[in-house]
Parts: structure tokens; C-alpha cells; sequence
């Protein structure tokens, strides 16, 4: 807003500079402004209610304690990488903390700090995955890598896009699948899948004669899969889809493939 | 400029905490004391979560029978926990002559086009974290990794599926910049030079990348 007025008003713009009170209302209305988004952005504290939480110099396990947060002190966290949380205390002594130590402090409202942790428990929680498979298509190896949202416990709704490289052809498909997760508080759930998309396949140049040039066609999927809640954040997927492709000549070409890959989610 | 932002802020804040201390008022028995000031409670979306790499990666691969070329190319990972990662990679080169082509002199193997070798992959990687003392003051934060990938390889005019084998070397600059060594084959069967046989490309890499 203030950029637009010092755009389209040189002239008001001067005027302000002229009257220092206006000039003054207008510097502290962008320090409000500044202020207030730092406000929102910045300065996430919280107190360490245990006897003690670790302070790595690194975000994993394996580095070294450098130093601790003692019982009563205010840390305020600065960023986030996997499961670590980079710290600074009120000394501006800055290390990183393991989820489950700032899970031992607790906000300035008083409630403990919980946060998103990847764990089975907060698994339904989670918005979108995405993931990569490799498996046979026809027999011939394939790759996909995939993206769900995650609408409701059961349903989810999946995009993704295949390579699959023989050697005699090669195939790119992409589908948009409509998921249903029928127990999806097992941490081994079977779902199954109905899916519409494109295939376009291609023969090798090596082999290309006359008249055998790149088709594409529509395809149709019907699929059955588990997914397994490995640990925290990943999961492991093996997916059966049967594929039908609706080509231009007298039959259609039916299509099956295996899948296995993994998957993390948010 | 900051600096003044963040002092102007820092007073700001601190006039906030001296007006709630005074507002307070003396504490009765029995009294309920309703707070004045309510502070946001602690908002995930307001952590920096920084567990995406992005970067640039340059190198020199040697593309089996048809020379070494420069390499360049993106590099993009997710890291899920410490020690396991996600990683993407897709690398342009353009392959020289094999020897045969140079000694004859005769005509090319492949035209100018055919000739335009590049990859994509998506890895799966391990980490072996540490740190590196380079003098007993300078330490910075590092890590040793494997990866084991598969994508496609588009070279010789048809893609091929390929599988990738890797080792690198992750020196972490700051919290969110860090340099890559990298020592990765790429395998896939190829029939260019007559019988199919199974090559070994290998690639040596440097890429600086940016957590976000």
C-alpha cells in the first residue's frame, strides 16, 4: 500500500518529507509494519521444564553434547532440520536439541510443546505424500514417482507419472487415482485404486521401421496395495495396477505392473 | 538496516514486557488473576523447517567408449531424518568421439544430436554423519554418504533405464549452504557400439546447494 502511494504520488510523497510530522507517521507506520510481521515470524520460546535438555553442535545424534539447557531456562528455537531443532538459549548459546528433549519444555502459555513428529500417532494428521516406486511393467523395468493428498482417513487423492524403458520400447504414462484406504489406523493398510490418465509409447530408434512412430492413448487403472508405516516419516508401498489402454486398433492392450518404492509425508 | 529493525523491535518488546510488570496488580488470596497480555502460542508454521537441498551441480563424466565430457546439471533433496535422504539429480553432458571415430576418421558413430547424453535419477541415500577439522578453530559440520538410485539415461538417440551408485562428501558451510563431492556410475545396457553390454559411466561432481 505504501509502495503504491510513493508510486502513483510523487507528488504527496514530497509533501511528506516537507511536513516532518507526516514524514515521522509514515516511518512508523513501516516500523509498525516491519514489527508486526517479525512479531509473527519470529521468536517461537519456550522453558525447559525437565532437569535438563542436550545441546548437540549438530542435527544428529552422533555430535557431540556441547552444552545443556538447565531446568527453568528460556530457549528460543530458531529452525528445524529433520527431527532437530536449532536452539539459542538466553546466554545466545546455540546448538541443536532432539524433538523428544524440546518435547521437555513447555510455552510461555504453559502448555508443553508438541509438535509434529512423524510418529504412528500423528500419521493421520499428515496432508500429502510423495514417493518414487520402481517395479516391472510388462516385465520391463519402470519407475514412478508419485504425490497424494491425503482428503479424509480413507480417501486420498494421488497423482503420478511412470517411465518405463525396455528394449524394444519405452513408455511414459501419467494417472490421476482416486484412493481408498479401508483401515487406515493399521499400520499395514491394503488400499485400493481407480485411476484415469495418458499413455505414450514410443518404439527404440535402433528399431524404428516405417509406420511405427509414437501412439498415444488414454488408459484406465484398477489397482490393489499395501502401505506399511516403516518409521517415522516413511512408509513402504507395493502396489498390483492393472492398466488398460484404449488404442486405435481392433483390441485394447491390457497392461500389468508391480510396483515397490517407499513414501514420506507432511 | 536489519540491525535497526531488529534493536527498534528488541525495544519495542521490551516497553511491551515493562507495561505488562506494571499493569500487574498485588495478588489477593482467592482472587482469580486474568491475564492481560495473551502471547501466541507456539505455532509450528512459524518454525523454520529446513529439510529441502537445492543446488547446482558441474563435474566431468566419463561416458563409457565415447570420451569424458563437463557435466552440469540440478541437484534437489529432501532429507527424511538424519541419517536417510531423498535425492533427485539430472546432469546434461555432450559425449566426444570414441576412439575408433578418432583413429579412422571415418564417419561418426552419431549424429550431433544423438550425441547429447543426459540424465535424470532419483537416489535414495545414507548418511554417515561427522564434522572436519581443517585447524584445531575451524570446524564445520559434515557428512559421508552413499546413494543408490535408478532413472534414465537419454543418450544415442533412446532413453535407457539406469541405475546409479554413488559416494559423496556433504561440507556444510552454514546451517542451510553446504558443498557436494560426489563419485557416482551410472549403469545401462547399451547396443551403440554393437553387442549389448552393460556401461559404466562415471561422474565426478561438485555442486553447492541451498536448504530451504
Amino acid at each position: 500500500m505504501l509502495c503504491l502511494r510513493l508510486k502513483s504520488g510523487g507528488h504527496k510523497v514530497k509533501m511528506a518529507f516537507q511536513n516532518p510530522f507526516n514524514f515521522r507517521c509514515l516511518l512508523l507506520v513501516c516500523m509498525w509494519l516491519c514489527t508486526t510481521s517479525a512479531l509473527s515470524e519470529e521468536l517461537i520460546q519456550a522453558k525447559v521444564v525437565e532437569p535438563y535438555i542436550e545441546m548437540h553442535s549438530g542435527p544428529a545424534g552422533g555430535y557431540p553434547v556441547i552444552h545443556v539447557a538447565a531446568k527453568g531456562e528460556w530457549i528460543t528455537v530458531l529452525k528445524r532440520r529433520t527431527s532437530w531443532f536449532k536452539i539459542i538459549t538466553a546466554d545466545e548459546i546455540q546448538g541443536w536439541v532432539k524433538q523428544d528433549d524440546l518435547h521437555l519444555t513447555e510455552s510461555s502459555q504453559g502448555q508443553p510443546v508438541k509438535l509434529f513428529d512423524g510418529s504412528f500417532a500423528s500419521f493421520s494428521e499428515r496432508d500429502i505424500e510423495f514417493g518414487m516406486l520402481g517395479g516391472s511393467f510388462e516385465g520391463i523395468p519402470s519407475l514412478t514417482i508419485f504425490a497424494d493428498w491425503v482428503a479424509t482417513d480413507n480417501i486420498s487423492a494421488e497423482v503420478s507419472v511412470t517411465q518405463a524403458l525396455g528394449d524394444l520400447s519405452e513408455s511414459q504414462y501419467f494417472l490421476v487415482k482416486a484412493q481408498h484406504t479401508t483401515f487406515p489406523e493399521w499400520r499395514l493398510s491394503p488400499y485400493i485404486s481407480l485411476g484415469v490418465g495418458q499413455i505414450r509409447t514410443q518404439p527404440k530408434a535402433n528399431l524404428v521401421q516405417s509406420g511405427d512412430e509414437a501412439r498415444t492413448s488414454d488408459l484406465y487403472a484398477v489397482g490393489l496395495g499395501v502401505r506399511y508405516y516403516l518409521a517415522k516419516n516413511f512408509l513402504v508401498k507395493l502396489e498390483y495396477n492393472n492398466l488398460q489402454a484404449l488404442t486405435s486398433r481392433d483390441e485394447n492392450e491390457e497392461i500389468e505392473e508391480w510396483k515397490l518404492g517407499f513414501a514420506v509425508y507432511f | 538496516m536489519e540491525v535497526r529493525f531488529r534493536s527498534l523491535f528488541l525495544v519495542v518488546l521490551a516497553l511491551l514486557n515493562s507495561s505488562s510488570l506494571m499493569a500487574q496488580e498485588p495478588v489477593k488470596a482467592g482472587t482469580l488473576i486474568e491475564p492481560k497480555v495473551t502471547r501466541q502460542d507456539i505455532n509450528e508454521a512459524n518454525i523454520d523447517s529446513e529439510n529441502f537441498e537445492l543446488g547446482l551441480l558441474v563435474g566431468v563424466i566419463s561416458i563409457e567408449d565415447f570420451s569424458s565430457s563437463p557435466l552440469f546439471g540440478l541437484r534437489a533433496a529432501y532429507h527424511i531424518n538424519e541419517d536417510f535422504f531423498i535425492e533427485a539429480t539430472y546432469g546434461q553432458a555432450e559425449a566426444g568421439e570414441t576412439s575408433f571415430e578418432v583413429l579412422s576418421g571415418g564417419a561418426p558413430f552419431l549424429t550431433e544430436e544423438e550425441r547429447d547424453y543426459s540424465f535424470y535419477n532419483v537416489s535414495f541415500g545414507y548418511n554417515l554423519n561427522g564434522e572436519t577439522f581443517f585447524t584445531d578453530n575451524l570446524v564445520f559440520n559434515s557428512a559421508t554418504y552413499f546413494t543408490l538410485g535408478a532413472g534414465s539415461t537419454d543418450f544415442g538417440g533412446d532413453e535407457r533405464f539406469t541405475v546409479s551408485l554413488g559416494a559423496g562428501y556433504r561440507l556444510l558451510l552454514t546451517d542451510y549452504m553446504a558443498l557436494h563431492f560426489t563419485l557416482r556410475d551410472h549403469l545401462f545396457n547399451s547396443e551403440l557400439i554393437g553387442e549389448e553390454k552393460t556401461t559404466h559411466n562415471i561422474e565426478y561432481g561438485f555442486s553447492a546447494t541451498f536448504f530451504f
